[in-house]
């Protein structure tokens, strides 16, 4: 039995007539939109649970008249909820659908519902992290850099324009790639929640990491070169001074070991590590 | 000052709505903050050179330093949103303040490397900070339950928009007294050390932070990365191969830009 597949688990019970209860257009642009907002109330122990509720009650107004009904359902999604901020649409498109057809009739348990929401947020979140926080981020953020130093300089007494490109050229190479996932997410999760292994695959998430991580690499090679040029290190003056030159980088490469083995030792502490880099540049500092 | 204050607390309070509330649109990125503190704050028209050319290195060393490649689960809880607008507007409002008592030379790069200590300290404490507004998140999760049960949805809503409400002045917040703080420090501590800081000693400082910096995004975008390594062979050469096609670096250096390398 396929455990993404809700009819499979959920079915129970012939669906009984009643007037259907239909979800427009514009109620998933609100989840949508609400959805920007999920993390507001973000704990260990529900991580994104009331955001889900809060960016699912356009579609729960929708399909349930009755007062008591609606907060039934909005309870049902107060729970425990973890995904990628980015990906979460495509779970609240998917969850709209299992509610419209439980107010139209369809015998959906609260666990099927529930499990049928883990089993689509677990491998997204898988997907999404690493793509989103591991290689997007860094990769946006080493353009708005690698921007300060390829953009010109502005002639005497004119306003330097890179305080703002350099930031947008961060915010545009993340939104470039997030943003339509977050605007077709919603609506895409709501078609395709009787095949979440189509939807899945459809999104190419690990094929894109790949690309972006290559990226990300390049860029850090161009990153480096550029650093290269401004220190002048590959013109011939560097042979004929080399035990000069040598001193002159020596912070450089000293804070570049701390950076390293720092890093090494203690990936998730970059700040400390930060911290002590600049505290062997001012004792060198000192020494000098 | 006040209006300085004034602009540094509501960036604050939206970048920390972009870092927690789930807008990740990336404004909370150490660069952003400190470019637009940059754009905001005016320290005076003798400082129209610095008061751009500072925040764009100390966002640019801060984006290095601070871009980890960790999942946010496994980080520690530092606040990257406020160490750019803090850091920045630390050496903004600063720079015009200490400057009779610090040396000219100095002035440039002096600054960025105060700003990004002030940025590293602002990570830390806002970290703690942060974590002092937790347990709010955990009332609220029982009062919702509580309003669902009762079928009050509008009131669910209200308590939802108080959330994001809450976030965005805990950040306007912190990033207030988080700049008043480390200014104040900072115009503290610096003039018993004037005359220890000279225009070389910050370069000094400025050198082993980039290094650091670099290290950090070597880390972030190369180091684990499938094939990274050769992939980062192939930058350096395209790039060297564009800028001896141009025929003209990039000014990297320090003598024309606090953004590079003394």
């Amino acid at each position: 039995m396929n455990e993404l597949d809700p009819d499979a688990r959920v079915m129970r019970e012939p669906v009984i007539e009643r007037p259907p209860a239909a979800i427009r257009a514009g109620d998933l642009a609100r989840v949508a939109t609400r959805s920007l907002q999920i993390q507001a109330f973000l704990s260990p122990e529900r991580m994104q649970g009331l955001g889900f509720g809060f960016s699912l009650l356009p579609v729960i107004r929708r399909i349930y008249p009755d007062p008591k009904a609606r907060g039934v359902a909005l309870r049902r999604h107060l729970h425990y909820f973890a995904t990628h901020p980015v990906l979460a649409g495509f779970v609240l498109g998917a969850a709209a659908r299992l509610e419209e057809r439980r107010a139209n009739g369809a015998a959906l348990t609260d666990d099927g519902i529930d499990s049928y929401k883990r089993a689509l947020a677990s491998p997204l979140a898988a997907l999404g992290d690493p793509l989103f926080w591991v290689t997007l981020r860094p990769l946006a953020g080493l353009l708005g850099v690698i921007a300060v130093a390829v953009l010109p300089h502005p002639p005497e007494g004119e306003p330097d324009l890179r305080v703002l490109l350099c930031p947008l050229v961060l915010v545009l190479t993340y939104n470039a790639v997030a943003l339509p996932y977050r605007w077709i997410g919603v609506s895409r999760g709501y078609e395709h929640a009787d095949r979440p292994d189509v939807l899945l695959r459809s999104l190419r998430l690990a094929e894109l990491k790949t690309f972006l991580e290559r990226a990300g690499a390049f860029a850090f090679g161009g990153l480096l070169a550029l650093l290269a040029a401004g220190l002048d290190i590959p013109s011939s003056a560097w042979g004929r001074q080399a035990g000069g030159r040598v001193l002159e980088l020596t912070p450089l490469l000293l804070g570049g070991l701390v950076g390293f083995v720092g890093m090494r030792r203690w990936p998730a502490r970059s700040v400390e590590v930060g911290l002590a880099a600049l505290l062997a540049g001012a004792i060198l500092a000192a020494a000098r | 000052m006040l209006p300085e204050l004034l602009c540094i607390a509501v960036l604050g309070g939206i970048l920390a709505v972009d870092r927690v509330a789930g807008w990740s649109f990336m404004l909370s990125q150490p660069l952003v903050g400190a470019c637009l503190v940059g754009a905001l704050i005016r320290p005076g028209p003798e400082w129209e050179l610095w008061a751009l050319r500072v925040p764009i290195a100390v966002g640019a060393i801060l984006q290095l330093l601070l871009t980890n490649a960790s999942l946010p689960a496994a980080q520690r809880p530092h606040d990257t949103a406020g160490a750019g607008v803090i850091g920045s507007a630390v050496a903004l409002l600063g720079l015009a303040r200490l400057h009779p008592v610090l040396p000219i030379s100095a002035a440039g790069l002096l600054w960025v490397v105060v700003g990004v200590a002030a940025g590293l300290l602002a990570a830390v404490a806002g970290g703690w900070f942060a974590r002092l507004s937790g347990a709010s998140v955990a009332s609220a999760a029982n009062r919702a339950d509580a309003l669902a049960d009762q079928g009050a949805l509008g009131s669910f809503e209200r308590l939802y928009g108080g959330g994001l409400v809450r976030l965005f002045l805990g950040g306007a917040l912190w990033a207030w007294g988080g700049t008043l703080f480390l200014l104040g420090l900072a115009l503290w501590v610096l003039p018993y050390l004037a005359e220890t800081f000279t225009a070389r000693r910050a370069g000094i400082v400025f050198a082993a932070l980039l290094g650091a910096g670099l290290a950090a995004a070597f880390h972030a975008n190369v180091r684990r990365r499938a094939h990274g390594l050769r992939w980062a062979v192939l930058g350096v050469v395209v790039t060297f191969l564009l800028l001896r096609a141009f025929h003209a670096g990039p000014d990297v250096g320090a003598g024309d830009s606090p953004g590079g390398a003394p």
